[in-house]
């Protein structure tokens, strides 16, 4: 057996330990899952920058327990253990007092044992397994939640479940084409049924990443799953499985070049996901739904990033993924301690928080600087390399990049402002701060968006620049400051237009929160926004009346063919044996001459 | 000694149930325990001659009679495949029968009909002789007609008839079918014609002939209306008869002679796939529309067999397994679904799905089982079912048709959207009906243990994929 089992073994015993408990003694699912995370994180840490391959036979056909750790998915380990770890830390003291506590930490512990497979494995269909396997984890911790969370969790599964399929089909097709299932040994050129086989795993990657069109169960789940959760999978977890995989399609499973059409549709993809749900961002009214649309909004970056098939996007488009990984999760970790403490996230009723919370609030700013791109977090540096990669690629895109980040500095200014500054109302002045448990992991990843930011040269050197190799970098390195000063400076003042405009509209508005109105009324914007809070963009819900459509035709068609048989067979049988009674008139000189034609046209067939 | 274990196999149930009614007036529990000693007598005996022939040894059993009719029984590591499942889940439903059937009147004539037909089925799947499998074939027809009529109401009657007719015209035509094979080769036993067409392909009017009897047992398209309207049948039966084991008679027939037996031409592996993908989509979209929960689990069925189809019938290695995998997966996932149906039937008497709701606040065991049945039909890991879909798939889209392999893919996705649909109206939401209680104890068991057995089958898919990997090796070696 080899260490390599180990991140994935580990949770599962634990996993499976939890489920034996029977509620007493109070604490052990909690101490469990703490010690089984720790223990997790503690290998991914010794493992981490080792180059091991291991492999069982499983089952036939190529399927084996093949794994493999090289400096990609060995990066991608540690973080998931890292968040699982901060998550289940956060989780001991914000999950007290909930509902089905042991299934919450069971599947937690199956979501890292899965996220750690699907990310070492070496053999796709083993991949598939872990990697459609998190789509029961996903499902079960939804559905936990409040009174709404089964349809939601629904929602998410059929999302979910769909593009895995798609990813199936990919997978497939990939396996046909390549002749192995071992992922190492896959590089296939671009040709046309290759390029179904890319699309239909692309689809699988983007969505299991959030991003539109397979995003809107994510802002469904913000207001009825529990929150760790949103913390774990949306914010951190899957982004990181989403585009571990796209890069490894794109780095090197299919030889793609920045010409191809497929770069130019995953640049449209991202791009047009950073718009849109940032628009959709800046209009909501909770504080945990318009996080989830920024966590749409910022896999667009990644997928942008990665698109671009040039070194900086990609660079830029990974570095993206921890970060926020990173400040997203904490984002929700700062939505989870004011729903603690305040006992709602409802911007409307909350305002003046700073005081009463001033480490949350610490945290919520360098986050929110962080993903608003402000130097020198780690955000800013990302988004950076980001945007040189578009603009290598064309200015559209680059636009694209930057009308988002203006938005995103807005709808943050929007959120700090409503709930942690103005004034606070009555029933919030007596709210104290979070309990250390729930601190503790939101300052280590505040201190980790510093880091990552200042300090820039740990994660890009240490951690992704390894992972393209020395050949395609073409001997650049990217950290340090970005190199373009006049990318620099439009960001720049981008944000600071940002806040002017942040300024004036709350000023005009009377309130923080109202800030971003006027752009929910503009003339034509208006109209579309009503259009999108009643769903008719909502890709599942179009989709499930395209279905109701066509399966009324397809019903249709079933019940003409039933008809033939209960209608059309069954009335003709019947006419026909009227219309032979008819024959039968009981007269005997009939009869006789029935019998006597007949016997004349049986000898003349004889004598024939 | 193994030949004498396989004829006990085939006939423990075919004799053994004509003791069921004497026994009957005995003791309802003692007819009831020996029922259940026959069908598992059957699973035992297929698991003591499995090992054996998956080592190559088949067992021949032969009395030979005039003009090409000799009885054959001819186990091999697919029918011993097949009666393992059929066994299998015979067992368990006669079992949940203990709990379901106790409620009605007839209860002799039901385990006389329920273990003559796992006898017939048994018969039919060692048969090697054409004409005694289609004596097996009609036995399992008239069981059936009498089953799904069970209640004797006059609606339930005329849906058995409709069964009935509809099958037995296409074993007829199947039966013409047979005539055209004896016709080239002189035999109905299966090893001579094997090796009188061992260079040739089969004509194509016989294999047409044929598949007209296949695809009506097997309901699908254009012969699948009989499964839903059979769905007024008792509970245990739909999920022994219509999703299990009855209507995999075809399937298996087609894995038997076309695959395993004879050559086809080329055409067929894109024909058949082609009708199979317009059944999957048209009984899928049924699916979604129907509200009788019996009705919305037996188009499923109907969808579901497509893809066995699919596999066998695509034309290659990983296809054939995956879709013989599918036989094992969906037996048990969808007896699962039925015989949840029959506990949610018989506490609320209600089976309009629209009508129902909220029970899984009173029947979390039920509705636990239910979603688990349905994660393996749709195809999610760790689920026995995401290996057979798979494999199928890969069968698909290795054919290089990509047509036929984006039918099912879609097809799959709807699958997903009607057992959702299914089990949020039934489970979810508002109660709808008066409140109820879980079902009886022995019931719960028996959906519990199906949902696991499909659990672990894909948790320990190593055993089921072994045993089918040594039947397509067995069956590519004999080609």
């Amino acid at each position: 057996m080899s260490i390599l089992i180990l991140p994935i073994f580990i949770p599962l015993v634990a996993a499976v330990l939890i489920l034996a408990t029977r509620g007493k003694p109070r604490g052990l699912k909690e101490a469990l899952t703490l010690v089984a995370t720790a223990a997790t994180l503690a290998i991914s840490v010794q493992l981490f920058g080792k180059e091991i391959s291991f492999i069982l036979p499983w089952i036939g056909h190529g399927i084996d327990l093949s794994l493999r750790l090289d400096r990609f998915s060995g990066f991608i380990v540690l973080f998931a253990s890292l968040f699982a770890f901060l998550t289940a830390l956060y989780s001991v003291v914000s999950m007290r007092g909930k509902d089905h506590p042991k299934q919450f930490y069971f599947y937690l512990l199956i979501i890292l044992v899965c996220t750690n497979a699907a990310v070492l494995a070496n053999n796709l269909i083993f991949m598939l397994f872990f990697w459609e396997g998190i789509l029961l984890a996903i499902f079960g911790m939804i559905a936990i939640g409040n009174k709404n969370a089964f349809k939601t969790a629904t929602k998410a599964f059929i999302i979910v479940g769909i593009s895995d399929l798609c990813m199936m089909g990919g997978l497939a097709i990939t396996g046909y084409l390549a002749s192995t299932l071992t992922i190492s040994q896959i590089h296939l050129e671009l040709t046309p049924l290759a390029s179904i086989a890319f699309v239909l795993l692309m689809i699988g990657a983007i969505a299991k990443g959030g991003s539109m069109p397979f995003h809107s169960w994510i802002p469904s789940a913000a207001t009825d799953a529990p929150l760790p959760f949103m913390a774990l999978m949306p914010a951190a977890l899957e982004k990181l499985l989403g585009i571990y995989f796209l890069s490894r399609i794109t780095l090197e499973m299919f030889k793609l070049s920045a010409g191809s059409w497929i770069s130019i549709t995953m640049m449209t993809i991202g791009a047009a996901t950073i718009i849109l749900a940032v628009m959709m961002a800046l209009v909501q009214k909770e504080y945990k739904r318009l996080l989830s649309y920024h966590a749409i909004s910022q896999v667009g970056y990644m997928i942008l990033g990665i698109g671009t098939c040039v070194p900086a996007g990609i660079i830029g488009g990974i570095f993206h993924m921890v970060n926020n990984a990173l400040y997203k999760s904490c984002l929700f970790f700062t939505a989870g301690s004011v729903e603690k403490q305040a006992g709602t996230t409802d911007l409307e009723r909350l305002g003046g928080l700073w005081k009463q919370m001033p480490i949350t609030f610490a945290c919520f700013v360098i986050t929110a600087l962080s993903i608003s791109g402000v130097p020198p977090f780690n955000g800013f540096f990302s988004k950076e390399l980001i945007y040189d990669g578009a603009l290598e690629r064309g200015k559209i895109f680059y636009l694209a990049a930057l009308i988002g980040s203006f938005f995103t500095a807005a709808s943050f200014l929007k959120l700090g402002h409503a709930a942690f500054c103005g004034k606070a109302s009555q029933e919030n002045r007596r709210v104290k701060e979070a309990p250390l448990g729930m601190l503790v992991p939101m300052a280590v990843i505040a201190f980790l968006c510093i880091l990552f930011g200042v300090y820039n040269q740990l994660p890009i050197e240490k951690f992704i620049q390894p992972i393209l190799g020395h050949a395609r970098l073409e001997g650049h390195n990217f950290s340090g400051f970005p190199a373009n000063a006049w990318l620099t400076l439009t960001t720049i003042v981008v944000l600071i237009a940002a806040l002017i405009h942040h300024l004036i509209a709350a000023k005009a508005a009377g309130s923080g929160l109202k800030a971003s109105e006027h752009i929910h009324h503009a003339p034509v914007l208006g109209t579309i926004y009503q259009a999108a809070e009643r769903k008719w963009f909502d890709p599942y819900e179009v989709g499930m009346k395209v279905v109701h459509i066509a399966s009324l035709l397809l019903m249709a068609i079933d019940r003409i063919i039933d008809w033939l048989y209960d209608g059309f067979l069954a009335g003709t049988a019947f006419l026909a044996s009227r219309a032979l009674a008819l024959l039968q008139t009981g007269n005997y000189v009939v009869y006789i001459v029935w019998s006597l034609v007949s016997a004349a046209v049986a000898l003349a067939f004889m004598v024939k | 000694m193994q030949t004498n274990l396989l004829l006990l196999t085939v006939f423990i149930p075919i004799l053994g149930s004509f003791f069921l009614p004497i026994a009957g007036r005995i003791s309802k529990n003692f007819r009831n325990h020996l029922a259940l000693a026959f069908v598992a007598a059957s699973f035992l005996l297929s698991l003591i001659i499995l090992p054996g022939v998956l080592a190559g040894k088949t067992i021949i059993f032969t009395k030979f009679l005039p003009l090409g009719f000799n009885f054959v029984l001819y186990a091999d590591g697919l029918a011993v495949f097949m009666s393992l499942v059929s066994s299998l889940v015979s067992a368990i439903v006669v079992l949940y029968s203990f709990g379901y059937i106790s409620h009605y009147d007839d209860q002799n004539e039901y385990y006389f009909m329920v273990v003559l037909f796992l006898g017939s089925m048994l018969g039919l799947v060692f048969s090697a002789n054409l004409i005694f499998l289609y004596l097996f074939w009609e036995a399992t027809a008239i069981v059936s007609w009498r089953l799904i009529g069970f209640f004797r109401e006059k609606n339930h009657v005329l849906k058995a008839d409709k069964a009935f007719l509809v099958t037995v015209f296409g074993a007829l035509v199947m039966l013409l079918g047979f005539i055209n094979l004896y016709q080239q080769t002189g035999s109905f036993d299966l090893l001579v014609i094997k090796d009188g067409l061992k260079m040739q392909a089969a004509s194509s009017l016989a294999v047409a002939l044929i598949m007209a009897g296949i695809l009506s047992k097997s309901a699908t398209l254009p012969f699948h209306t009989w499964l839903p309207d059979a769905g007024v049948a008792p509970s245990p039966v739909t999920a022994l008869l219509h999703a299990a084991v009855l209507v995999k008679i075809g399937v298996y027939v087609y894995a038997r002679l076309f695959v395993a037996t004879l050559n086809v031409e080329q055409f067929w592996h894109t024909a058949i796939p082609l009708i199979c993908g317009a059944s999957a989509l048209v009984s899928a979209g049924a699916a979604l529309i129907e509200t009788d929960l019996k009705r919305v689990i037996a188009y499923s069925t109907v969808s579901q067999i497509a893809f066995i189809f699919l596999g066998l019938s695509i034309g290659n290695i990983i296809g054939l397994a995956g879709g013989l995998l599918y036989i094992l997966m969906h037996g048990l996932a969808k007896a699962g679904l039925f015989l949840c149906a029959g506990i949610i039937e018989q506490k609320t008497k209600v089976r309009d799905i629209t009508r129902l709701g909220g029970l899984i606040q009173t029947m979390p065991l039920t509705a636990a089982a239910f979603i688990l049945c349905a994660f393996s039909v749709m195809g999610i890991p760790p689920l026995g079912g995401f290996f057979s879909k798979y494999m199928v798939m890969a069968g698909a889209f290795n054919s290089g048709n990509l047509l036929i392999a984006f039918t099912f893919l879609v097809g799959a996705v709807m699958t997903i959207l009607y057992l959702f649909r299914a089990f949020n109206l039934v489970f979810l939401g508002e109660p709808k009906t008066e409140p109820v209680k879980e079902g009886e104890p022995v019931m719960v068991f028996c959906v519990a243990l199906l949902a696991f057995l499909s659990l672990a089958a894909g948790i320990f898919i190593y055993y089921p994929d072994k045993v089918v990997g040594t039947i397509v090796q067995q069956i590519a070696l004999i080609k």
